[in-house]
């Protein structure tokens, strides 16, 4: 791999400037602060350059400059990821935050064509007044982008009902890391030919960076019913939540937080008003239409009841029912008041697994002494357990890297997967040989080669380099 | 199968198992893969999902792609590969599941699959429409369901011919699926019935119309922009080529031609779709594809596929299937 030396970066940075303007390159040290974390702040890497296109065109010509000096670099959405996949370790990160134009709304057949740092947020405003919205919401969609989100194939609550991007994405603009610029999938119809457009969505930022997506909308749902029910054991919710979606109902959402996670939302400003002294709540979101929604609420306050919840509350009206979202959407910014430092795990687990994974999970806890917060899709079997902690702490630091490590294996072992939504990023790569062979990770590896031969975007994230067959091969030729 | 458990609503079978055989199992648990491709159901779910082949229940469920959740396939070195899990949210590794749904054999021999599978309905009807006769126009009968909350499983649209193989007379007709608990169906037949006159027919309607291009010639698939078809929906479905069956999905934009052998036509004519496609232009001008299902063989050289011939793609299927056993010549390489 080449790195720019520190004389040629000032070249660098003086002809990405000459393209996209001097203040829209950052060079100095304490500029690139900013730059060198993401939702995860338990990684740092410092970028060597940060450059913000603010056109399309720019965007095209700052890669194609970096394809001719033959320099690495990182795309960046909004920095909001939770696997450290936009750190750039003395390399070039570009933001696309300032590509923020909604290109075309096509209210008849529900699609839309945004740039890649629309706000997930800002879209969904942007088409409610036409009765639509874009269903993938991850927790942080008032900031993250919907490049970012395609990067990461994210997900969020509601894509227990609704699917994840990859569901939703129907074509893209894609700037190669050689500067190429070609269209994936189609905006019209249905595409014919290999999916590239779905070998594009998740691939962290390694094959190139999109210009334009454009995605489907759907219609809003008739009624909208939140439920909130509360526990005094995790295990009991854990099996109402899998006797739920045994139940074959899908509801829109099904989330889940335990008694931690719920005290330490309740003394934040997020306060939700769940009870705090339960030891978990589900909060069971229905939608569709008003007839049918009716019916599946009385089952799931049914099933609830019977499997021992103490209260099951149902919001009286949308004030209410953002209210008991706001806390789950903010849990994580509230475990900021437990210590300085997050760690945050996306194993998803077989449903039927849920009571017996989360009392593993309690164990290891109890085995480290670390407080573990549980808030999670349990609709979907993705775990987020959360560990605040001191990184400077080194004792415990350790602590709870084993802890995490063993609770990701648990994880595995229940035929799981290691991320559901977050992303393999630098945080994950550990993990990628637990689950995949190694013919597998080379044919991820060639994935990557055809659309990135120089291996020049996002280098070393989510693929270990050794488990690339050609990649061995090119070194033990140097 | 590999493995079954009802409560985790997936499924993972080798990829031989027939779809006939997946809703036998799920069937004795209330619960079903809803993929209903056309052809009939004594296809493999490896040849499913290797051609990306839907059917109408795609309208309330999505295509191939949305309900796979991972695969294992042997590439053209002979080496084993999976992708994806079986669990249904997972984002660990690059997606080589929707790479490898609708490639068509080229890159992989699929022997493995997990799908996602859901509850089946309390209450699964079908009612027909016939259209055109004292009905409001098609289209404005379209536009009305579109703006509607409604949430059919599906809704396919058949020309005379199609409509008369099914047995419902040479009557252009709408068919429309709803499913759910009992008032979901109820409140959405209400509605229904407000827009239009239905009629209630067999679910083996379902079957029937997968049937339609069993002995057929050629089959034909256009894809577009979905409100291109309520505009020329009447005119098309007007049309009458007793020849041509027509299915029109306007939820998602495809149109089947299901042409029967007359054996008098010249090869080339058999891959021309014989009716006019007017599509409205929108002044983006492109947009429309044809994809061709089913040709004569002799016929498919002069059509001559070249759907992967870009880049991207042939590096693809260079670095899976380097000497080029796999299916080759399919997608134009």
């Amino acid at each position: 791999m080449i790195l720019p030396s520190r004389s040629n970066a000032s070249t660098v940075a003086d002809r990405l400037a000459e393209i996209v303007g001097d203040r829209h390159v950052l060079s100095r040290p304490s500029e690139l602060l900013v730059y060198n974390s993401d939702g995860l702040p338990g990684y740092r890497r410092q970028p060597r350059l940060a450059v913000f296109p603010g056109a399309r065109d720019e965007a095209i010509a700052v890669v194609r400059l970096l394809a001719d000096e033959g320099l690495p670099f990182v795309p960046r959405g909004a920095g909001t990821g939770l696997s450290g996949g936009s750190l750039a370790d003395d390399i070039i990160v570009i933001g696309l935050h300032r590509l923020k134009d909604i290109i075309s709304l096509d209210i008849e057949n529900r699609r839309v064509t945004v740039e890649p740092g629309v706000v997930n947020l800002r879209l969904n405003k942007y088409v409610a007044p036409h009765g639509l919205l874009y269903a993938p919401d991850p927790s942080s969609e008032a900031a993250c982008t919907i490049g970012g989100n395609v990067a990461e194939n994210a997900g969020g609550p509601h894509c227990l009902k609704y699917g994840v991007t990859l569901n939703h994405v129907l074509a893209m603009t894609v700037v190669l890391p050689s500067g190429e610029v070609v269209e994936l999938g189609s905006k019209f119809g249905e595409h014919d030919g290999y999916d590239l457009r779905g070998a594009f969505i998740g691939s962290e930022g390694c094959f190139g960076l999109a210009l334009d997506i454009t995605v489907k909308l759907t219609q809003r749902p008739q009624t909208v019913r939140t439920l909130l029910a509360d526990f005094m054991s995790v295990d009991k919710a854990a099996r109402v939540t899998s006797a739920i979606i045994a139940s074959g109902i899908v509801p829109a959402a099904l989330e889940f937080m335990d008694g931690p996670t719920i005290r330490v939302v309740e003394a934040s400003i997020y306060a939700a008003g769940y009870p705090k002294d339960a030891e978990a709540v589900l909060l069971i979101e229905l939608d569709g239409l008003e007839a049918g929604v009716s019916a599946d609420l009385e089952v799931v306050r049914r099933v609830c009841i019977e499997g021992g919840a103490r209260n099951v509350k149902v919001a009286r009206d949308d004030v209410e029912r953002l209210k008991l979202w706001q806390g789950r959407k903010k849990a994580f910014g509230a475990m900021g008041r437990l210590a300085s430092h997050l760690i945050v795990q996306d194993a998803v687990i077989p449903r039927t697994r849920l009571s017996e994974i989360l009392a593993t999970i309690g164990a290891i806890s109890k085995k480290y002494g670390v407080l573990v917060c549980n808030v999670f899709h349990a609709g979907d079997g993705n775990l987020h357990p959360n560990i605040a902690y001191n990184a400077d702490d080194t004792d415990e630091s350790e602590r709870v890297h084993k802890a995490m490590t063993e609770i990701m294996n648990a994880c595995i072992a229940a035929g799981g997967s290691i991320t559901g939504e977050h992303g393999v990023g630098l945080d994950k790569m550990g993990y990628m040989e637990s689950i995949f062979s190694d013919n597998s990770l080379n044919a991820m590896c060639e994935l990557r080669g055809v659309f990135d031969p120089e291996h020049r975007a996002n280098p070393g994230k989510v693929m270990p380099i050794h488990s690339c067959k050609e990649w061995n091969a090119v070194a033990s030729a140097r | 199968m590999v493995s079954y458990v009802p409560g985790d609503l997936t499924l993972t079978v080798r990829g031989g198992t027939t779809l006939a055989e997946i809703g036998r199992v799920t069937g004795e648990h209330d619960q079903w893969l809803p993929l209903d491709p056309f052809g009939s159901d004594e296809g493999t779910i490896g040849a499913t999902i290797a051609t990306a082949s839907a059917g109408p229940l795609a309208t309330g469920f999505g295509l191939p792609r949305d309900l796979l959740l991972g695969l294992e396939f042997v590439n053209g070195r002979g080496e084993i590969v999976r992708a994806g899990g079986k669990v249904v949210k997972n984002v660990a590794g690059f997606d080589l599941s929707r790479l490898l749904t609708g490639s068509w054999g080229t890159l992989g021999v699929i022997t493995e699959v997990t799908v996602r599978l859901y509850s089946r309905p309390k209450v699964d009807r079908t009612f027909a429409v016939p259209l055109g006769r004292g009905q409001k126009s098609t289209t404005e009968l379209l536009r009305a369901v579109a703006a509607s909350p409604l949430a059919p499983f599906a809704l396919e649209i058949l020309n005379g011919a199609a409509a008369l193989s099914l047995g419902f007379g040479d009557n252009p007709t709408l068919l429309v699926r709803f499913g759910g608990n009992a008032p979901v169906v109820d409140a959405q037949l209400k509605a229904f019935s407000q827009l239009a006159r239905t009629e209630e027919v067999e679910q083996s309607t379902w079957p029937a119309l997968r049937k339609m291009d069993g002995d057929a010639a050629s089959v034909i698939r256009i894809s577009t922009l979905p409100t291109r078809f309520l505009t020329v929906a009447s005119s098309i479905l007007a049309d009458t080529e007793p020849r041509i069956m027509i299915s029109i999905n306007p939820r998602r934009g495809i149109m089947r031609l299901v042409t029967q052998d007359d054996g008098d036509r010249e090869p080339a004519s058999i891959a021309d779709p014989g009716i006019s496609l007017d599509f409205p232009s929108d002044g983006e001008g492109a947009g429309t594809s044809v994809i061709f299902e089913k040709l004569p063989a002799e016929v498919w050289p002069v059509v001559s596929p070249s759907v992967a011939s870009d880049p991207l793609s042939r590096g693809i299927k260079k670095a899976y299937d380097p000497h080029n056993i796999l299916n080759p010549g399919i997608l134009g390489h």
